[in-house]
């Protein structure tokens, strides 16, 4: 796929600079994190024990909050990429009805500007119980549904789908966003050549957009995988894990450990587990566009 | 038969109007409310008198004029430096030709995966060792751009795989450099990918506060997300002021997205092809 | 151990070395200076050597020189007395001391947590910084970040200024490490016109009495019980005072501590059993775990509810609040007979800590003297002394304090024991799975052994 054959001192002072940086910062600190993963330690005191692999057989079979942590985790990631072909169909539908689309497309992304404490804020008086003026419940109410009402963020059972819910909502104008750009990038003249072959409407989409979109697409699963996987601030501010552990999921999790339980080598393990379980997700997620890009193109 | 299908397309984008932009309003409500109506009003609920003190407190108590500034410095010199690194690094990995092109990109993506919480310690064990960085905006800066590359190189790269072989091609035989053809071609084509990576980043910095609390302690230096926690103190939040500070802190948000986002045009790969 | 603890520290060394050199080579790269880089590992080994160094403003360590102190603290509202107070004393001692310059780092209480954590294990805490007292200072002590503060605690008789027994909180090996910003106690507080309301005449002696105030306000449509549990301090802190009363008096988890009881004993399964009864009256506010603190506490200073259980450190905001002046307070009845009404949880305050390693311990020693000194009086003046940890001279009632205040005053003089909350006895593990078991009484009903077996299995785990 890639042509250009450029010397070996090309491709360094391309790459070098950024990564220099990036491995300084970024990636320094997870050798760290492996390091200290293999440690029981408190994250202050000078004495550090250490311990193998212990706090990952610990995490993997003793801790009981690790497994549900997980499936939450993974659903979290799948409702959000779910989400990808929506925003793909809405990306068109702008694309084709809407003249000033950027304004539109603009709108949609307002809820990703808004700090994660006024959507937590917001959130909550729609959740809340009708005595504090939840909106959800005001509704039911009003239908005369009373028996459905309840205090959704403090129920064990549905105070995860509604932290989704949050997730979908704000991030619609996110992945929006970029199929709009991916759809925007589509050269106009092809188009204009399938128009003569008359291919128009959603035919085109069907034999121009859609194979052309696909690496555009694959950015905002792959972004939207990796994203609720670190889903943590919504979670923080809207129930802290809580009831009782009932929204945890691995970023709290690790959080929790690392500052609140002061288990520092723990915590760095879960972090590790927390990055191995994205990049065998993303390498799939990978391999499974590659098959997809070979069959439409 | 399609001008219903028009009509039930712009119904349900005007529907999804509504649910976005509702929460904009919200805030700008809540922003004038006491912090008794905001904990105990409704979804609906207006203020019943604007509370327009929310402001001028927040404003002088949440030392607004100074964090904007700083804001302002870190989350420009991150944009700027991030778009050059980033593509370059995008360029390089989806156009030239190596063996270490999907290697550095997977060591790019898993800037993507590590939790920023897990970097904190040791990036100020990092920070020990670079004493001219200490008391500076670099020790946000520098982080910032680092962990913002990922994303840029991700989407970046993403794009430019599409761009048409063609056009390099031609170039390449009128005998341009790769530095040539990278800053005269495929920057320019590349304008509106990169606007899209320009508001992501700026959104991430912008709300930014769990590195910056950390590693920054001079109050000259603080950013806007200071402003908003100020409010927060041990056992009680004063909910009215970090509304009006988010509403402030919110505007120039929006006037640079509207900005930037009127540069995602059609037709830009087109327009390249031809000329 | 000591072997493998060198060892850590070596490979330790290496790996910050390596990215030092890698982050220079990048920032060379970048087009910043590179002319630093000698000076870069110099200051390396510094650093790694003597784990030393934290603050900044090119400050030299002799006192006629310019010093710069960094005050780490949680009182970053600027609309608030506590913040009003620090902003005050600083610069009477910066305009007295014009060699001295106070930086304030105000944080909210999470994130300068977070924080010193983080400087914590980089063995770089700022000069002056705020811990929580006993368990949770502990590890800061043992790590010998804090330095001991008794030479300046005989300074200008500021030893004398605090209550009897409280530096005790602060104190390790005969070393206070720390001054307390405070000291509280647990009380319940309630709004008058609704037990009126509720046609509750008198207020609860004994829990049987309370649950039955509680049905009566719940009669009423009336919140019986404030609380924001999404915080779960909240909860465990309330809970804590059942314990108190069902063991017969203070000491519970300092007996399991030392091994003499464990949490299966009947005391701790009594008081969940209690507690539960408390939930499934009725007493708390619907979705109360997703209520933070400050929501929950609103939820009486608005008038909605009908008694909030709560440190004493509450009476100046609910004097600030639409219920002033319809308030009072009592303490918190006995349990199936038991128990003491003068025994409280108590909450003695965060406190002010210096860094071990500050370069100006002594600058920084004299102004926390200063500070000190000065708090309780400048408390007093603000109308915030309710709680102070200091003596108090002046006359509350004379200097217009509320009768709420006055109230809890009296019941200040009564105090003739108590505990510390869960997380100042149980180290930071063992307090977390307390907390999430807790909290989780809230949903739904568990059995109290289960309850217990989570205990002593969290208290085994993390010994």
């Amino acid at each position: 796929m890639n042509v250009l054959k450029v010397p070996k001192l090309t491709i360094a002072v391309f790459v070098l600079p950024c990564l220099l940086l990036y491995v300084s910062m970024v990636f320094v600190p997870i050798l760290f994190s492996v390091y200290n993963s293999t440690f029981q330690w408190d994250g202050l005191s000078s004495v550090k024990e250490f311990v193998g692999l212990e706090n990952y057989k610990n995490i993997l079979l003793n801790d009981p909050y690790f497994w549900p942590a997980v499936r939450r985790t993974l659903m979290y990631a799948v409702f959000s990429m779910v989400e990808i072909p929506v925003c793909l169909l809405f990306a068109i539908l702008i694309n084709r009805y809407v003249r000033k689309g950027n304004t539109l497309v603009s709108i949609y992304f307002m809820p990703v500007i808004l700090s994660v404490v006024i959507i937590g804020q917001l959130w909550k008086t729609i959740y809340n119980p009708l005595d504090m003026g939840g909106m959800i419940n005001g509704v039911l109410h009003f239908l005369g549904m009373d028996s459905s009402m309840k205090a959704w963020l403090s129920s064990p059972k549905f105070a995860m789908y509604c932290l989704y819910i949050v997730s979908l909502w704000q991030y619609f104008g996110y992945h929006l966003l970029i199929q709009f750009t991916g759809v925007q990038n589509i050269p106009a003249d092809i188009y204009e050549a399938a128009r003569i072959d008359g291919a128009e409407g959603f035919k085109a989409d069907r034999y121009i957009t859609l194979p052309l979109i696909v690496p555009v697409f694959k950015i905002s699963i792959v972004l939207a995988f990796i994203g609720s996987l670190q889903a943590f601030d919504l979670i923080m501010v809207m129930t802290g894990g809580g009831p009782a552990h009932a929204t945890d999921v691995i970023s709290t999790l690790m959080y929790n450990n690392t500052f609140m339980s002061n288990k520092y080598g723990y915590g760095s393990a879960l972090a590790i587990v927390l990055v191995i379980i994205c990049l065998v997700f993303t390498v799939l997620i990978n391999t499974i566009f590659k098959r997809v890009e070979n069959k439409v193109s | 038969m399609s001008a219903i299908k028009k009509w039930i397309v712009y119904l349900l984008l005007a529907i999804l109007v509504v649910t976005q932009l509702y929460p904009l309003l919200w805030l700008v409500l809540y922003s004038f409310k006491t912090n008794e109506e905001i904990l105990g009003g409704s979804f609906f609920a207006l203020p019943q008198n604007p509370r327009f003190a929310n402001y001028t407190e927040a404003f002088e108590a949440g030392n607004y004029l100074r964090y904007l500034a700083n804001s302002v410095i870190v989350t420009v010199v991150t944009m700027v430096c991030v778009i050059v690194l980033a593509s370059m690094v995008a360029y390089a990995i989806s156009r030239f030709r190596w063996k270490l092109a999907p290697v550095a990109l997977i060591i790019f993506m898993l800037g993507l995966m590590i939790p920023m919480q897990a970097t904190l310690l040791p990036l100020m064990t990092i920070f020990k060792g670079i004493p001219f960085l200490k008391n500076t905006l670099g020790m946000l800066i520098l982080p910032y751009i680092a962990f913002q590359t990922p994303v840029a190189v991700f989407i970046l790269s993403g794009f430019m795989k599409g761009i048409p072989h063609e056009i390099e091609e031609s170039a390449f035989m009128d005998g341009a450099s790769v530095y040539r053809i990278f800053r005269s071609i495929i920057l320019p084509i590349s304008v509106p990918p990169i606007m899209t990576v320009c508001i992501l980043t700026f959104i991430n910095i912008w709300n930014e506060y769990i590195l910056a609390a950390t590693f920054i302690s001079k109050e000259s230096l603080k950013t806007l997300p200071f402003g908003v926690n100020s409010f927060v103190s041990q056992y009680a939040v004063n909910y009215g002021n970090i509304g009006a500070f988010l509403v402030m802190g919110a505007i120039p948000v929006i006037l640079i997205y509207f900005i930037l986002s009127e540069r995602i045009t059609k037709g830009m790969v087109a327009g390249a092809v031809k000329g | 151990m000591e072997n493998q603890v060198k060892k850590n520290h070596a490979i330790k060394k290496t790996v910050s070395v390596l990215t030092i050199g890698a982050l220079a080579v990048g920032l060379a790269a970048c087009g910043s200076s590179n002319d630093n880089n000698g000076g870069n590992s110099g200051g390396t080994n510094t650093a790694a050597n003597t784990g030393s160094s934290t603050n900044a403003g090119g400050a030299a360590t002799d006192s006629g020189k310019k010093v710069t102190i960094t005050f780490q603290n949680i009182y970053p509202d600027a609309t608030s007395p506590a913040n009003k107070l620090l902003k005050e004393l600083v610069a009477q001692y910066e305009s007295e001391h014009p060699n001295i310059k106070i930086e304030l780092d105000s944080l909210n209480t999470d994130q300068q947590k977070l924080k010193l954590k983080t400087q914590a294990g980089n063995k770089e805490i700022p000069d002056i910084t705020i811990v929580n007292p006993a368990a949770q200072m502990k590890p800061y002590v043992d790590a010998k970040l804090l330095a001991p503060l008794n030479d300046m605690l005989d300074q200008n008789g500021l030893k004398d200024t605090f209550q009897k027994g409280l530096l005790d909180y602060y104190s390790f090996d005969g070393n206070t490490y720390a001054l307390p910003d405070g000291n509280n106690i647990e009380v319940v507080y309630y709004n008058k016109d609704l037990f009126t309301q509720a046609g509750i005449s008198d207020v609860p002696k004994t829990f049987d009495e309370l649950i039955a105030d509680v049905k009566a306000l719940k009669a009423k449509g009336i919140t019986p019980i404030a609380i924001g549990e999404k915080d779960t301090w909240t909860g465990s802190f309330l809970f804590m005072n059942i314990l108190l009363r069902t063991n017969g008096g203070p000491g519970f988890l300092q007996d399991v501590l030392d091994g003499k009881k464990d949490f299966n004993d009947p005391a701790f399964t009594e008081a969940v059993d209690a507690f539960q009864e408390l939930v499934q009256a009725g007493a708390f506010p619907e979705g109360a775990t997703s209520i933070d603190a400050n929501a929950g506490g609103n939820i009486f200073k608005t008038g909605k509810a009908a008694m909030f259980i709560i440190g004493s450190w509450e009476t100046g905001n609910i004097d600030a609040s639409s219920v002033a002046g319809k308030v009072g307070a009592f303490t918190f009845p006995t349990v199936n007979g038991k128990g003491d009404l003068n025994q409280f949880m108590l909450a003695p305050g965060s406190g002010f800590a210096i860094s071990a390693n500050s370069k100006h311990l002594q600058e920084t020693k004299d102004f926390l003297n200063f500070f000190m000194t000065e708090f309780p009086k400048k408390k007093f003046e603000l109308k915030d002394a309710v709680g102070v940890g200091q003596v108090v001279e002046g006359d509350f009632k004379a200097a217009g304090y509320s009768d709420l205040a006055i109230n809890i005053l009296d019941l200040f003089k009564n105090v003739s024991g108590g505990d510390l909350a869960f997380d100042n006895t149980m180290n930071p593990a063992v307090a977390q799975a307390h907390l999430s078991s807790i909290q989780n009484l809230f949903v739904q009903k568990v059995d109290s052994k289960q309850v217990a077996k989570e205990h002593q299995d969290a208290f085994a785990a993390n010994k």
